[in-house]
């Protein structure tokens, strides 16, 4: 994962575009460091270390990218990415006007380019997740409040198109009674033409914080697993799905 | 045998290589819309031979009830079918215009041989979806496909590429099998049409 890793902080001003973020993120990772009291320095740089926005960023792109299901929409953490996009893409704009070294330019624009790479795969695994499960995306209400306005407003139109192809090239063929896009036939009594998302699917997760799961479902046998800060645990997303909307527990 | 047609559509689906389209193989389709029709008839006519006998359809259990239960289900089945082939292929029309481009004539005309005109029409929507959802959201999608090891690439033309685009200030001269060192935003597009390549090593 080097890829990713590399954080250039070669001059005063870089610090000073990311403090922004930074103090923001402070405050929000505050409670889980004091419940988690042992071993306070390193909790303390890791925690700092893991609070900018690019690592967040990463966190919720790499967490979107593992989950089966759409994901709550990290609106502000998004807007705040593109607000630093711009601002280091003045700042480098500036460093080619000021004649800076080219190699430390290219470096800024590497890492420039990375954040763009994150932002714009977050932004589009969610689209592709939106178009593979549009109908189900609208049906649920659940799966519609995570997505943001602009997210909104593309499946809509994305089930208006794909309904649109559906009728024009096989429904409208069909008699009456079996013209529905959401329904086998008219004596269906729920829409059993919806592919949804397969919840039970199996996600690698591991643990910020101490963490217990039921393993099963109400009425199953039941069994508890715990899981501490840093394990890894091969597990179905179902069990972990609150877990990883509260953050305690990432996908890897 | 009922529900056949469906199946073999399916299948023919199925037999192609993954994320890739075969000619629309309408024959087969018309066919089992045919055969959805037939189901159809037969169903109706049966209703009205319960009927006419005086007997309630829904709570008669003779062997008429149960033909009409097996059209139906074999009507239901293609109807599937149906929507399956042209989901399945409309999912791979999405996904031409994430990985070659938003618009149609970007496209190769070996691919758009094999787009139906529906086919075709559902592209062009469906691009202006995407292309509306990046306009509102400030942020153009359809570059970095693959994760930036390098700002800078060598690529090879391969294609034919009209002279005189400008890149940053500079105007190019893509000549066929010419090398260039240039920023990978920028080769981007081109990698995904065909028209360049990508050197490594």
């Amino acid at each position: 994962m080097f890829l990713f890793t590399a954080r250039f902080s070669l001059t005063a001003s870089e610090t000073e575009t990311f403090s922004d973020g930074l103090s923001v993120e402070r405050k929000r990772v505050k409670p889980i460091l004091m419940a988690s009291n042992s071993d306070m320095g390193s909790a303390d740089f890791e925690s700092l270390s893991s609070t900018s926005d690019v690592e967040l960023l990463k966190r919720a792109w790499r967490n979107e990218k593992a989950a089966p299901e759409i994901l709550p929409y990290e609106g502000d953490l998004v807007e705040r990415a593109k607000g630093q996009i711009e601002l280091v893409e003045g700042n480098i704009e500036d460093y080619v006007e000021n004649g800076m070294d080219p190699l430390v330019v290219s470096l800024y624009q590497m890492d420039l380019d990375r954040t763009q790479f994150l932002l714009r795969s977050y932004l589009r695994v969610r689209l592709l997740k939106i178009e593979k499960f549009m109908f189900h995306t609208l049906k649920s209400e659940e799966a519609e409040s995570r997505l943001s306005e602009q997210e909104k407003v593309f499946a809509t139109k994305c089930v208006a198109d794909l309904a649109k192809h559906f009728e024009e090239s096989v429904l409208i063929k069909l008699r009456e009674s079996y013209r529905s896009v959401l329904k086998q036939s008219l004596i269906s009594e729920e829409d059993d033409m919806v592919p949804e998302p397969h919840l039970d699917t199996f996600v690698v997760s591991r643990s910020n914080s101490h963490v217990t799961l039921n393993l099963y479902e109400e009425g199953e046998s039941h069994q508890i697993v715990e899981m501490y800060r840093g394990d890894v645990y091969f597990i179905r997303y179902k069990v972990a799905k609150g877990a990883i909307e509260s953050g305690k527990v990432d996908l890897i | 045998m009922y529900g056949r047609k469906g199946y073999q559509l399916v299948k023919d689906f199925a037999s192609g290589e993954k994320g890739q389209l075969k000619p629309f193989n309408s024959k087969l389709f018309d066919e089992t819309i045919e055969e959805c029709e037939q189901n159809h008839s037969l169903m109706q006519s049966l209703m009205i031979k319960m009927q006419q006998e005086g007997l309630d359809v829904s709570n008669n259990r003779n062997a008429d009830y149960y033909g009409t239960l097996v059209h139906h289900l074999s009507l239901i089945r293609n109807k599937r079918c149906l929507m399956a082939y042209v989901h399945n292929r409309a999912e791979i029309v999405r996904d031409l215009a994430w990985t070659v481009g938003l618009l149609l004539p970007q496209l190769p005309p070996e691919i758009q041989e094999k787009l139906t005109t529906l086919e075709k029409d559902y592209f062009k929507n469906h691009s202006s979806a995407l292309k509306s959802y990046m306009g509102k959201a400030g942020i153009d999608l359809n570059v970095d496909m693959v994760p930036p090891k390098d700002p800078y690439i060598k690529v090879r033309v391969v294609g034919d590429i009209e002279q005189g685009i400008m890149m940053g200030d500079k105007a190019t001269n893509f000549a066929r099998h010419s090398m260039h060192f240039l920023k990978r935003t920028d080769a981007e597009p081109y990698i995904a049409r065909g028209q360049m390549e990508e050197l490594t090593g």
